[in-house]
């Protein structure tokens, strides 16, 4: 990232250490003419020849630069000084301050930029005194908005009220806490003005309304050029060549400051590899269950190198069945739901594993088998409804839309099967709710209409990613009360992934455990919640608030980052019951009961 | 309603604010406007002729009155006189304005056209080739100012190769075939850059809207990808590509001054710099204020625009 920092940052410290030197690298005068060298080409008296009037046109390149550098360089740091200072007053002090500095900049933002400049020559006449002037005032609104942006943010932190708190001055403050963290943007936004002078300096300069001849500058080279450029046209291609390498190089600089101070640099691209594709689920699958989950790992690049955030996932779903999968945050559970779907985010990718479904291994379909798959016999129900559904599609039309992905009918019909949809789900007056936009329904009635785009196609198994996180606890219920029914009614399997125990105990028949990416232990849910053989799973349910007056007890340490586990046990270094065999070797799971297996080595003993 | 109407509301105050804004300052500037106009050369000029000129601008009544009557003037649609040639204001913007909006409007749909596919493309292959090379052109074309890009194309096209003619212009009604290659040019050159904001936008707009839990959702539908792609991610990705064509749009409205320059192009823009270089304030002021007023109105309709392309922008 630095490196990227080094080139663009480079090429305009040359630039400038040109300029400044241009006087002592004892060129020719720039402005004196010599009638009969005319347009002579290159000589050892001038090394890129000379122009229409016969003057030296390196000389005048360099001293050109000058000018237009100085201009842009004068007219951002004024700019900077300025309006900087109004957004940090503005920012801080509000009220009328607030109203006359940041608010009557809005006003100058609504010239087109040219415009105002134009307007300004008119009125003071043209001259590099006047440029320096009008584009400072370009400029001032954009520093103004940054400073005043990054003060609004921070002025409501802690550590400024604890400054203030301390009996620090305001103008201490605003110069010791805000000043240092808007730094970033404002540098941003003065190699931004610093461009955008460098352009409107040469475009003003070559309508004549720039700098005054005969001073040099690049845009009345060009302005001159013109006439003469059908005999030589170097003499055209000089000016611009080195305007476009300083706009470049501002540019360049802009765009490098601006992700180097990026917080969230993009993650690497993810590649999909064959050789992972090709390898095999080992075992035949289960015969009767609806979906089969084998040796499942997710892998992340990271700059860190990769992660696997899921590890050997292995579950079954049979007809009819409720598996819900239990786990805390980033224990790997909606990853693993995502990756049986095709759904994964663009950085991860399915390293190993297969996911066998109504006979048909998921993660080896191509993309257009697995459509026709996903939606209609396989539906997924996702966490947030409002981010889910498409804010500027009626509700209706979404869920029409899943119809008409997987079935021949006509566009009334599937608007018809979407109201039938609506009903089923339990959304009164469904022909105007179909009519509304996202935004306009309940958190309950979004969460409906997903439940609805899900049944769309009767599917045999639904993946529902914690499809009551986001609601009221008494919606909760609600949803949790139709997922249930229709799952009777229907006959459909459910993949119920949740943090909450108790919806748990509510909605499923079995349970998986998870913790850092494994499945930590499986069994039915009301064996697993009576006698849990896994400590983990333990500590969870000892965890969890419960009606009687028991107190919850917490789980001390944190779960493992994925780059850092350990090398045994991923829960011993939390594990109250833990040995030496526990951090020597990953324990395997183990079948303690016909239907329950902990991954724990010492459940016997405990 | 109501919501389109306070937006209406805003931008007329705005128009006023700019109108005063204009009117304070040609009279912040030291000097006597007259005095100025008069004196060519440096010689001092006759106050008898200063104080008819004065007259005739109205600018011996006091300040008040002489905006009440501009403000006046504005609302029956009259922006005074040239000082050049006496001739009303209005009718020399009504000649020249449609042949700039004509210039913007083929530059947007050039640019529209090229850039807007190219980006959404590029977003569908991040880091690949069609992304690689459009970000770089994007990048360069986004480096040369534009007056650089017109003058050597005049160099290469008109010059060198003589494929065209350096510039000019000739309506529509006479030359169709003429107009259109005189056309050609300058809207190439400002839809170069032009064009470079749509690309970098769409992609930009594409990428965001791609990692939307709904487009997840769309794709959990089991929906075809074309249709992801059109009826879910661009569908999305237009409304902040709208706006910043818009603005980009509004911003060459006075921006066209070096293209039409250039290429001869007799528009809007041509007339203001000949007004500023004859100090004619009236026709100045004039045309300031009918590019603001069309400005602001382009920010008006992309604001109705985007409430049409995302519902939820009435309601918050």
């Amino acid at each position: 990232m630095t490196r990227r920092l080094w080139l663009p940052a480079g090429a305009v410290a040359l630039l400038a250490l040109i300029v400044l030197l241009t006087p002592l690298l004892g060129l020719p005068d720039p402005v004196r003419m010599d009638v009969p060298g005319r347009l002579a080409g290159p000589g050892p008296d001038h090394v890129l020849g000379q122009d229409e009037y016969g003057r030296d046109v390196l000389s005048r390149l360099a001293w050109g630069g000058r000018v237009s550098l100085t201009v842009a360089a004068g007219s951002a740091a004024i700019a900077l000084v300025v309006g900087t200072t109004l957004g940090l007053l503005g920012g801080y002090l509000r009220g009328v301050v607030e109203l006359v500095t940041v608010r009557l900049m809005d006003v100058v933002l609504c010239f087109p930029p040219l415009l105002l400049a134009l307007l300004v020559v008119t009125l003071l006449g043209p001259g590099a005194g006047t440029l320096i002037l009008v584009l400072s005032v370009l400029y001032v609104p954009g520093f103004a908005r940054v400073a005043y942006g990054g003060v609004l943010s921070v002025r409501a932190q802690d550590y400024v009220e604890a400054m203030r708190a301390l009996g620090a001055g305001r103008t201490r403050i605003m110069l010791r806490t805000i000043l240092p963290n808007v730094a970033g943007p404002l540098l941003v936004q003065l190699s931004l003005a610093a461009a955008s002078a460098v352009v409107l300096e040469s475009g003003l300069s070559f309508l004549g309304l720039g700098v005054v001849p005969p001073a040099p500058s690049w845009g009345l080279m060009i302005r001159g050029a013109r006439a003469t450029m059908a005999q030589s046209p170097l003499l055209l291609l000089w000016p611009c060549l080195a305007l476009t390498l300083t706009i470049l190089a501002l540019n360049a600089l802009c765009d490098a400051l601006r992700d180097a101070l990026d917080p969230y640099p993009a993650p690497p691209r993810a590649r999909r590899h064959l050789l992972d594709m090709l390898a095999p689920g080992l075992l035949p699958p289960r015969s009767d269950a609806v979906l089969d989950v084998r040796g499942l790992t997710v892998e992340i690049d990271t700059p860190a190198g990769p992660i696997q955030p899921v590890r050997e996932v292995s579950l079954h779903v049979a007809p009819r069945e409720t598996l819900a999968i239990v786990g805390e945050s980033g224990s790997g559970k909606s990853l693993t739901g995502l990756a049986v779907m095709g759904l994964l985010p663009a950085a991860a990718r399915v390293a190993a594993g297969s996911a066998v479904f109504l006979g048909r291994d998921l993660l080896r379909l191509d993309e257009a088998a697995l459509r026709r798959v996903r939606g209609a016999e396989l539906a997924m129900i996702f966490q947030d409804p409002m981010s889910s559904l498409n804010p500027v599609h009626r509700a209706g039309r979404q869920v029409a839309e899943a119809v008409l992905a997987h079935q021949q009918v006509s566009a009334a019909a599937s608007e018809a099967r979407a109201l039938e949809l609506f009903e089923q789900v339990g959304i009164p007056d469904p022909a105007s709710r179909a009519r509304s936009f996202p935004h306009e329904l309940s958190g309950g009635m979004r969460q409906r209409v997903m439940i609805a785009m899900a049944m769309a196609n009767g599917p045999r198994l639904i993946i529902a990613d914690e499809p009551t996180t986001a609601l009221d606890v008494t919606i909760q219920a609600q949803v949790l009360d139709l997922l249930a029914g229709l799952q009777r009614e229907r006959g459909l399997a459910l993949v119920f992934i949740t943090h909450s125990l108790a919806v748990v105990a509510e909605i499923a028949g079995r349970v998986a455990v998870m913790y850092a990416g494994q499945v930590v232990e499986e069994g039915p849910v009301e064996r697993v919640f009576a006698h849990p053989l896994h400590p983990y799973t333990a500590a969870l349910l000892a965890s969890a608030p419960t009606g009687g007056g028991t107190p919850p007890r917490g789980i001390p340490g944190v779960v493992p980052l994925p780059h850092a586990l350990p090398p045994g046990c991923a829960f011993a270094p939390r594990c109250a019951h833990r040995i030496d065999a526990c951090e020597a070797a990953p324990p395997p799971l183990l079948q303690a009961a016909p239907d329950q297996a902990p991954r724990c080595i010492r459940w016997a003993e405990l | 309603m109501g919501w389109a109407l306070r937006r209406v509301g805003i931008s007329v105050l705005l128009v006023w604010a700019v109108a005063s804004i204009v009117f304070v300052a040609i009279r912040l500037v030291p000097g006597d406007p007259a005095e100025l106009l008069l004196s060519q050369g440096g010689m001092a000029p006759d106050p008898a002729a200063v104080e008819q000129l004065r007259e005739q601008l109205g600018l011996d009544l006091p300040a008040s009155e002489q905006y009440g009557r501009q403000m006046l003037g504005l609302l029956r649609g009259d922006l005074g006189r040239s000082i050049q040639d006496d001739s009303p204001v209005l009718d020399s913007i009504a000649r020249r304005l449609p042949r700039t909006l004509e210039l913007i409007g083929a530059a947007a749909v050039l640019a529209l056209a090229v850039g807007l596919p190219a980006g959404v493309g590029a977003a569908i292959r991040q880091g690949g080739l069609l992304d690689r090379i459009g970000s770089a052109l994007s990048g360069l074309a986004l480096a040369v100012p534009v007056f650089v890009v017109g003058t050597l194309l005049v160099l290469v096209f008109a010059q060198w190769l003589r494929w065209v003619p350096a510039g000019g212009y000739v309506p529509l009604a006479r030359d169709p075939a003429g107009h259109l290659v005189l056309l050609a040019m300058p809207a190439v050159t400002i839809a170069l850059g032009l064009g470079a904001v749509v690309f970098r936008m769409a992609r930009a707009a594409v990428l965001d809207v791609s990692a939307r839990d709904y487009v997840r959702t769309a794709r959990a539908k089991g929906l075809a990808p074309r249709r992801v792609l059109v009826h879910h991610v661009v569908r999305n990705a237009l409304g902040p590509v709208v706006t910043v064509v818009a603005l980009h749009l509004g911003s060459l409205l006075g921006g066209t001054v070096l293209v039409e320059y250039v290429f001869n192009w007799p528009g809007l823009s041509g007339l203001l710099v000949d007004a500023v270089s004859a100090r004619d304030y009236p026709m100045v002021s004039g045309i300031i204020l009918v590019i603001s007023v069309l400005f602001v109105a382009l920010n008006l309709l992309v604001d109705l625009l985007y409430a049409v392309l995302d519902p939820r922008v009435q309601h918050g």
